[in-house]
């Protein structure tokens, strides 16, 4: 049985040292055994992720590499619950995934992940502000969430671009928005798409802090795919997909609290 | 908190919902204006229509104590027998009436009339009385007191023919004469459903008739002494005891007659703008149809973000709601201003609508909202149901 979020903060309140030298964490959010996910794109069908074996626990950096066609988004696309393998085991909090109603899979989606997509997608009629209320714009408790928005947009830095709308913001600025909105439901998964790469050199930085002051403070862990060798630098585990298949799993860092200090 | 900022807490999906469509919001006002469109023509159909009905009831009021005595014409070995009423049976009429008025009338078969400048007036009938002034008063001159040598004419002929008293116009009545008449008086508009049609009526002195008889007499009882159908019945007796030999009817039926037949024409009318409305559903579902494309990944996003498929059918319908309301909220004023100004033209009063009138703009009211709603479903549906991960890529 899966232990209930937390009323304060969402967060899944987990017992024990999480820090694990093998490739797959044993206390994973998120775990896939030996997946496989099939499209159908004009009548053939490709085999996009042929037999991968993944798992996420909290406070993880993951960063998934691979050329283009490799898997990546699709990767990312089962994690976030928004697609479901075609065979393979996917288990969110030892429940199996492939059970869950569309319904089911929307509210844990909505309880579990974060999503920073690459283009921010961000809602150009609302504030910056509004932007990161948006997930929970429907949940009639305007004033927490109100709080907790402003709250997270101190967080990235944006505390004095409230009501700025996001053609008023620079990249890097739409960027921290987004990564404040993918908070905004105190999820245990931030899910990030390339998220330095319409950033310079120095913003890239300020992101990379962000994500790593937020595994320290929330717990949250982060699971980002780049091509950028220097965000797969300070992720703690690499994950190379190549055609469908792992090809090769690097540690850096046993913890992110043992690696240097940022 | 402010009560905007409350309204917002409140109804999520409603402020959204008015943002997106500030968006785009030429679209919008396109799609309004459609629903205006549709609402306006029920409304001002509906609104204007009754006006119109009520104008022609009035003119009926007018003639609440009439009724029409005309000769029930037999076709016998091929000719037509019992076509003319003789001056006895004017007589007849007239004591089987008791103290009603009674007027008999010429209306020759045969006729034209032309202006000096020899136009012809098709639409004129020419009919002849003995005192128009016991039946009609003059809207321009006077009414002659002792008729002989000129003619009055019914308001429609004379606006549509720019005739006024002083001219002259050619009667022409075949076997009975043909001369020029000075127009002595215009009659006050009558409406259509006067007894005889006075509006396109030339009305000629009876005595230049030769002949003696009578196509028609218009029996009008004063309704505070007397009662028309009393008179009616003695009619009845008077003439078709043994065998039908005229046939009586009163005016009030023909009003029974006029108000189904307007029934049916202005349910036909507001049909015609129930399909302007249904024109407004096709642009507003194609406006929502775009917007669904338009903004696929945002709602992608929102998907993502947990917002179950129903929230993003509601956040479409809404939308497509609102440019119903807002339509509706537009056209009905406007429907409103139509129907007074119709009310002021036929009625003289711009208040004067009836509860049939107004519950016309209810209905354009409700079939714009609901309209609206209904043409939003399917792009909704449509954009719920798409995958998040089809709607991001």
């Amino acid at each position: 049985m899966a232990p209930e979020p937390n009323e304060d903060d969402g967060r899944w309140q987990e017992a024990g040292d999480h820090a694990t030298s093998e490739t797959i964490p044993t206390d994973a959010i998120i775990r896939g055994t030996d997946v496989v996910k099939e499209y159908e794109t004009g009548g053939q069908i490709v085999r996009a992720l042929k037999g991968v074996d993944f798992g996420i626990a909290p406070a993880d950096f993951v960063a998934v590499v691979g050329p283009s066609g490799s898997g990546k988004s699709t990767l990312l696309n089962l994690l976030g619950l928004l697609d479901v393998a075609t065979s393979g085991d996917v288990r969110l909090r030892g429940r199996d995934v492939s059970t869950f109603t569309d319904r089911e899979r929307t509210r844990k989606r909505k309880e579990t992940i974060g999503f920073v997509f690459q283009s921010f997608y961000l809602i150009p009629t609302l504030t910056a502000l509004e932007n990161v209320e948006m997930p929970r714009m429907l949940d009639r408790t305007p004033t927490k969430t109100r709080q907790r928005a402003r709250q997270l947009l101190e967080r990235v830095g944006l505390g004095d671009r409230l009501d700025h709308y996001p053609d008023e913001l620079s990249g890097g600025q739409k960027q921290r928005v987004a990564i404040a909105r993918s908070l905004i439901n105190d999820p245990d998964i931030v899910l990030a798409d390339e998220p330095t790469g319409n950033l310079d050199r120095d913003t890239g930085d300020r992101i990379l802090e962000l994500f790593d002051e937020l595994r320290r403070d929330e717990n949250v862990a982060v699971v980002t795919v780049t091509h950028d060798d220097y965000v797969a630098e300070a992720a703690d585990r690499v994950v190379t997909l190549i055609d469908g298949r792992i090809r090769e799993t690097e540690s850096r860092r046993a913890n992110f609290e043992e690696g240097p200090d940022p | 908190m402010n009560p905007l900022r409350w309204l917002v807490g409140r109804f999520p999906t409603l402020a959204l919902a008015r943002r997106n469509l500030s968006r785009a919001t030429l679209r919008s006002a396109l799609a309004i204006t459609a629903v205006v469109i549709g609402v306006v023509a029920i409304g001002a159909i509906g609104t204007g229509g009754e006006a119109f009905k009520q104008d022609q009831l009035e003119a009926y009021e007018g003639f609440g104590g009439t009724a029409t005595v005309e000769p029930d014409v037999q076709f016998e070995d091929g000719n037509l027998t019992n076509t003319e009423l003789s001056d006895g049976d004017i007589d007849r009429i007239r004591q089987a009436a008791g103290s009603a008025t009674v007027l008999p009338v010429h209306e020759p078969a045969g006729s034209f009339v032309q202006t000096q400048s020899g136009t012809l007036l098709f639409r004129a009938r020419v009919k002849g009385l003995e005192n128009p002034g016991e039946f009609y008063e003059a809207r321009n001159g006077t009414m002659p007191d002792n008729w002989r040598r000129t003619i009055v004419i019914g308001a429609r002929i004379a606006d549509q023919n720019d005739l006024e008293p002083g001219d002259r116009l050619r009667v022409n009545v075949t076997d009975e004469f043909d001369r020029s008449f000075e127009i002595a008086a215009v009659l006050k508009p009558q409406g259509f459903s006067a007894p005889l049609g006075a509006d396109r009526t030339v009305f000629v002195p009876a005595s230049e008739f030769e002949s003696g008889g009578y196509e028609q007499a218009i029996v009008r009882v004063d309704t505070t002494t007397g009662s028309v159908d009393a008179a009616t019945q003695a009619i009845e007796r008077e003439f078709n005891a043994r065998e039908q030999l005229v046939r009586v009817e009163q005016v009030q039926e023909q009003r029974e007659q006029f108000t189904e037949f307007f029934g049916t024409v202005n349910q036909f009318l507001i049909g015609v703008g129930a399909i302007s409305l249904l024109v407004a559903a096709v642009t507003i579902a194609n406006t929502m149809l775009m917007a669904a494309i338009e903004r696929e990944s945002e709602i992608g996003v929102l998907r993502a973000y947990g917002y179950p498929k129903r929230a993003v059918v509601s956040l479409l319908v809404a939308e497509s709601t609102i440019l119903g309301v807002v339509g509706a909220a537009i056209g009905a004023p406007l429907a409103l201003g139509i129907g007074m100004a119709i009310n002021q033209l036929l009625l003289g009063d711009p208040f004067a609508f009836t509860a049939a009138g107004l519950r016309y703009v209810g209905i354009g009211v409700g079939f714009g909202v609901v309209t609206a709603l209904v043409a939003g479903l399917y792009p909704a549906w449509k954009a719920a149901n798409k995958r998040p991960v089809e709607a991001l890529d």
